[in-house]
């Protein structure tokens, strides 16, 4: 049988989703006997979430508040993973940032993204020991279309006085209003999306931009959860493995087996 | 930190869900694939909801701000009459009726667009703002390859530019494929990252 033919896209899926899983499962145990510190500190080093971890303090020392954008792309399909990321995201942006005078401002342009926002709000203050201030406006679904939820975000961004603002999700090329609405009230734009337009804006209008993968990295790095090390680890070694296949698959093309 | 036991019972329900969906796209199995086009239905009506939900929220916020008068609650008027009005155009004239789809190419269509313009304004903004934050060797390859797209793309009268055009045109073959395909790839594996973090459990942001 021919080897592109036996090697089917179904195939391939379930051999790369049991490979991460695999992968996965060992870092997170291996993980369990040393200091997650050390582990963050192995993980290379991504400026935007070194700025975001300062900002954060910053904010609680100013007395002011951050926003934070999670994007319309929803919970189902493709996109919603952008969504869960930016939830993981916010809860720990919360949990640190809930002691201050302000909390955080979430926007969201999609109903199921909205209430899981409201219950990742309220483990964050949680797990914080801290009782909640939410007010309804907290968080908002500022509209449902791209660019209406662009619209609605940009006048809740421009209405107080923030130290920063966060895109995480799943955003279009109406990002690049959502960054400049942060310019223009002299907040940090710190921007990170799963679709490729949004991250073309995203690096001419922030101040700092996540491309490609790091957007999924969020959590990592942000110290949420130690199976986010594990992932982040886990997700190394499959870029490898698949820069590896598509080496040997441009060699069998040239030899002619493929 | 302790798991509550209905919180447990949630999980076990939502990883049992996840699984049944996933394992029906590779093992076939018809009361499997019943049971995957159920759920995913199931999910279909709950998303419906949840839009039903974010309408709500919208409305309520916007009250608020109406009925305690503070900056921009003109602005918050306007959607809560605009949403009533289209709201009840649409439940007399269906919402495929001709005042409908008035409303929809009249109003909705042009005020997106002119988002869409000021959008290309932003960016034109954005990409000087750029040069003066970050003035490094990457954000003039950036700037630079922008502006031989755009050159590229413009048909000028009298004047036929064939270089330019096919340095375009292998720019946007060659080049942008290969960054655009290795982005998505690494796009892909967060994808699956996060999926099976959520899908086990081992990652739950919202309490459930």
């Amino acid at each position: 049988m021919n080897l592109s033919a036996w090697l089917s896209a179904e195939i391939l899926g379930l051999g790369f989703l049991l490979t991460f899983a695999l992968l996965f499962y060992i870092f997170y145990y291996w993980k369990h006997r040393a200091s997650y510190q050390k582990e963050l500190e192995e993980l290379r080093r991504i400026d935007a979430f070194t700025r975001l971890r300062k900002t954060i303090g910053q904010a609680i020392e100013n007395g002011r508040g951050l926003q934070i954008s999670i994007g319309s792309g929803g919970l189902n399909g493709i996109r919603g993973a952008a969504g869960l990321v930016s939830l993981s995201m916010l809860l720990v942006i919360t949990q640190k940032s809930c002691k201050g005078d302000q909390s955080p401002q979430v926007t969201s342009g999609d109903g199921a993204l909205a209430s899981l926002a409201q219950d990742t709000l309220h483990k964050a203050y949680r797990l914080a020991a801290v009782e909640s201030n939410s007010k309804a406006s907290q968080n908002q679904v500022t509209g449902i279309t791209p660019f209406s939820y662009a619209a609605g975000a940009m006048l809740t961004i421009l209405d107080q006085p923030l130290q920063a603002n966060l895109l995480a999700g799943n955003f279009g090329s109406e990002a690049g209003l959502l960054a400049e609405a942060g310019e223009r009230s002299s907040q940090l734009v710190i921007a990170g999306s799963d679709g490729l337009p949004a991250q073309s804006v995203m690096l001419a209008t922030a101040d700092d931009a996540l491309i490609g993968e790091e957007l999924f990295a969020g959590g990592a790095y942000l110290s949420a959860e130690p199976s986010h090390a594990a992932s982040v680890k886990a997700q190394d070694i499959l870029r490898w493995i698949i820069i590896l296949i598509i080496l040997a698959g441009v060699i069998l093309k040239l030899a002619g087996a493929l | 930190m302790r798991r509550r036991p209905f919180s447990v019972f949630l999980l076990v329900i939502a990883i049992a869900s996840g699984l049944v969906v996933l394992l029906g796209y590779w093992i076939n199995l018809p009361a499997l694939a019943t049971l995957r086009d159920l759920f995913v239905r199931w999910a279909a009506i709950l998303a419906g909801m949840a839009v039903l939900v974010g309408i709500l929220n919208l409305l309520y916020v916007h009250w608020l701000k109406v009925s305690q008068p503070k900056p921009g609650g003109a602005y918050s008027l306007a959607l809560l009459i605009a949403f009533v009005l289209t709201f009840l155009v649409a439940i007399v004239d269906t919402p495929t009726g001709s005042w409908s789809l008035w409303i929809f190419r009249y109003v909705q269509l042009p005020v997106e667009a002119s988002l869409l313009a000021l959008l290309a304004i932003t960016l034109l903004v954005a990409v000087f703002r750029m040069l003066h934050r970050r003035f490094d060797w990457f954000s003039l390859v950036f700037i630079g390859t922008a502006i031989l797209i755009l050159v590229g793309s413009t048909y000028l009268p009298e004047v036929n530019m064939p270089v330019l055009q096919s340095l375009r045109t292998w720019l946007l073959q060659v080049p942008t494929v290969a960054g655009a395909r290795g982005i998505l790839l690494g796009i892909g594996i967060g994808v699956v990252a996060t999926g099976v973090r959520i899908l086990t459990g081992s990652d739950r942001p919202y309490e459930g």
